[in-house]
């Protein structure tokens, strides 16, 4: 039987899960990559909408908040494992409500015991990097009078990153006596192209946010860096990039892996999962 | 009633379910038993995480203190000396990775928003600049809040670190009168107590009433001294940007060194002073919380009189 990875593909609104999903899709279809399809999909709803944008050059629209949908694709790789690989698509709001509501749904929760690797989307430029005391001193305190009204603030983008994968750690039973080795951690830092930089993507990560960094470092034994730009530029919602269109979106995208090489393979990610997660 | 399955569930005995489930017609392990006597719509069943995020109260530490008791590091001092403003530099300088080197990891921490809470004010935020963090309410709770971090060090094992966060009231009270009846919080941190970081306020001792905080000092230092039996205790100077006379200076540390012989010693501000960087002083201070080890417990030997092992406690 093939070995079943199911992904957790965790993410927040617009990091681009829906766009990855719909181009790695796209990639195990034309079969020229490190991994191919070796049957049909099941159930392609999820990613109908973005391949026909992708095509015409233009880019998917947001996915509702209330979505979720799952798809079983059978895939195969150089060294032939066969592996169903179960990507979801849904509307990033979920994840942001699951560490402000702290309530969290049973769907998710059976969701995160069945996954077999987990994968965490990042997009660096929209997090705020937040200026403090330490970065940037000041000459003199403003009065404490004139700030009354200090009682509204939202957590650093860092600190629910981490308490995101808190609660995921919770609710998939694990504790963290000693680093983990399963679920398998790839952290993809999604719209690389925007982040227009030539470091490493551990190294980038590790400056931008340390202590999410410090996190998955201390808590699993090989955390997966990789810089992801799953189109590799910016597309309008409207306007129609012709170099796509005649190309088609299947020769755009690129990952970069945690050694720096540049890959055009998006499927390289996966790949690595099934190499290193190989049934036992 | 039926008895859930779990072993360590006791859901039967109306407890909360081990798994988390707030209707217990949802659970898995419940329903085996339970043969469906009643059924909900699947979306009415959430769970809770048994961590709010916010500091810690007596009754929630168990959350963290189940294996291993944590080091609690109790910070001791008079009102608007700087207690709190520690913690929100040490979760700053977490968050920008500059706390710890090297060997030590941050691992997690359980009050992510109480932490935050602390923090944010000494954040730069669009048309306001930094500010100290609010006076610390003194309500009438018995026991501080407590803030959570847990470290990860390089032989593997975690460290968890629990921060008090008391208001300065219960200090004042209790330096004066030990058995002060709103000093309850101030008690059980002297009690509990892993490590404690005595504070000694440079503005204070500098200022029009430099006489009465030293006096204060004195007396809270020789308090703190006498519950901390041996205890690890650290002497913080806080604001350290300001100039203290010398022989105050002199007088403060002849108080915390009349018993101990040898009080480490930090200076914290957060402007910097010179060239040094203003991380640096609370980057040292939280250097040595992390060296603290706790007092092992020695066995005594004691003598075979068989030399079967098994029959060692035997009748002589």
């Amino acid at each position: 039987m093939a070995a079943q990875h199911t992904i957790l593909l965790v993410g927040e609104s617009n990091v681009g899960k829906t766009h990855y999903g719909a181009q790695l899709l796209k990639r195990l279809m034309v079969k020229e990559c490190a991994l191919k399809m070796s049957g049909a999909p099941t159930n392609l709803d999820a990613f109908t909408k973005a391949l026909s944008c992708l095509t015409e050059g233009r880019s998917t629209d947001h996915t509702p908040a209330t979505t979720y949908l799952e798809s079983v694709w059978p895939i195969t790789d150089e060294a032939s494992r066969n592996a169903e690989l179960v990507w979801p698509d849904y509307g990033g709001e979920q994840v942001r409500n699951l560490v402000i509501q702290r309530r969290i749904p049973t769907a998710w929760r059976e969701r995160v015991l069945e996954a077999t690797d987990w994968v965490l989307l990042i997009r660096l430029h929209s997090l705020r990097s937040e200026d403090d005391l330490f970065s940037r001193p000041l000459q003199s305190f403003a009065a404490a009078e004139s700030q009354a009204e200090a009682a509204a603030y939202e957590p650093s983008d860092q600190a629910r990153t981490v308490e995101l994968l808190q609660m995921l750690l919770y609710l998939a039973q694990l504790h963290l006596d000693w680093p983990l080795r399963k679920p398998s951690l790839t952290i993809l830092l999604s719209c690389w192209d925007e982040l227009e930089t030539t470091e490493l993507p551990a190294d980038l990560l590790a400056s931008r946010l340390p202590m999410l960094w410090a996190f998955v470092r201390s808590n699993w034994i090989s955390p997966t860096v990789i810089g992801l730009s799953a189109l590799e530029r910016a597309l309008s919602k409207t306007d129609a990039d012709q170099e796509y269109v005649t190309r088609g979106p299947e020769e755009f995208g690129y990952v970069v892996l945690p050694n720096g090489v540049k890959s055009t393979d998006i499927t390289l990610p996966i790949q690595r999962l099934m190499a290193d997660g190989s049934p036992s | 009633m039926d008895r859930c399955p779990q072993p360590n569930c006791f859901a039967d005995d109306n407890t909360t379910c081990t798994l988390g489930h707030i209707r217990l017609d949802m659970c898995p392990e419940w329903k085996r038993v339970s043969k469906g006597e009643v059924t909900a719509s699947s979306d009415s069943d959430q769970m809770l995480l048994p961590w709010g995020g916010l500091a810690m109260g007596e009754s929630d530490l168990n959350f963290v203190s189940g294996k291993v008791k944590p080091i609690t590091v109790g910070i001791v001092g008079p009102e608007s000396a700087g207690k709190t403003t520690i913690l929100g530099a040490l979760y700053l300088l977490l968050g920008r990775g500059a706390l710890t080197t090297g060997a030590n990891f941050f691992s997690n921490s359980y009050t992510l928003a109480g932490w935050e809470a602390v923090a944010t004010c000494m954040r730069w935020k669009p048309g306001q600049p930094p500010s100290f963090p609010p006076h610390t309410p003194s309500g009438a709770a018995r026991a501080p809040g407590m803030l959570h971090l847990g470290f990860r060090r390089e032989d593997g094992s975690l460290r968890n670190l629990l921060f008090a966060d008391a208001p300065g009231e219960w200090f004042q009270k209790w330096a004066i009168n030990e058995q002060a009846l709103d000093a309850e919080g101030a008690r059980w941190i002297a009690r509990h107590a892993d490590v404690t970081l005595l504070i000694a306020d440079r503005q204070a001792l500098a200022g029009p009433k430099m006489g009465a905080a030293r006096n204060d000092f004195q007396l809270l230092a020789q308090r703190a001294m006498a519950e901390s039996r041996g205890r690890r205790l650290a002497l913080v100077w806080t604001k350290g940007d300001v100039d203290v006379a010398p022989t105050i200076e002199a007088q403060i540390r002849k108080a915390v060194a009349s018993v101990l012989s040898s009080t480490p010693e930090f200076t914290v501000s957060v402007y910097p002073r010179g060239t040094v960087d203003a991380a640096e002083g609370f980057r040292e201070l939280f250097g040595w919380v992390l060296g603290t080890k706790r007092v092992g417990v020695d066995l005594p030997m004691t003598k075979a009189f068989r030399h079967d092992p098994l029959f060692r406690f035997g009748r002589r």
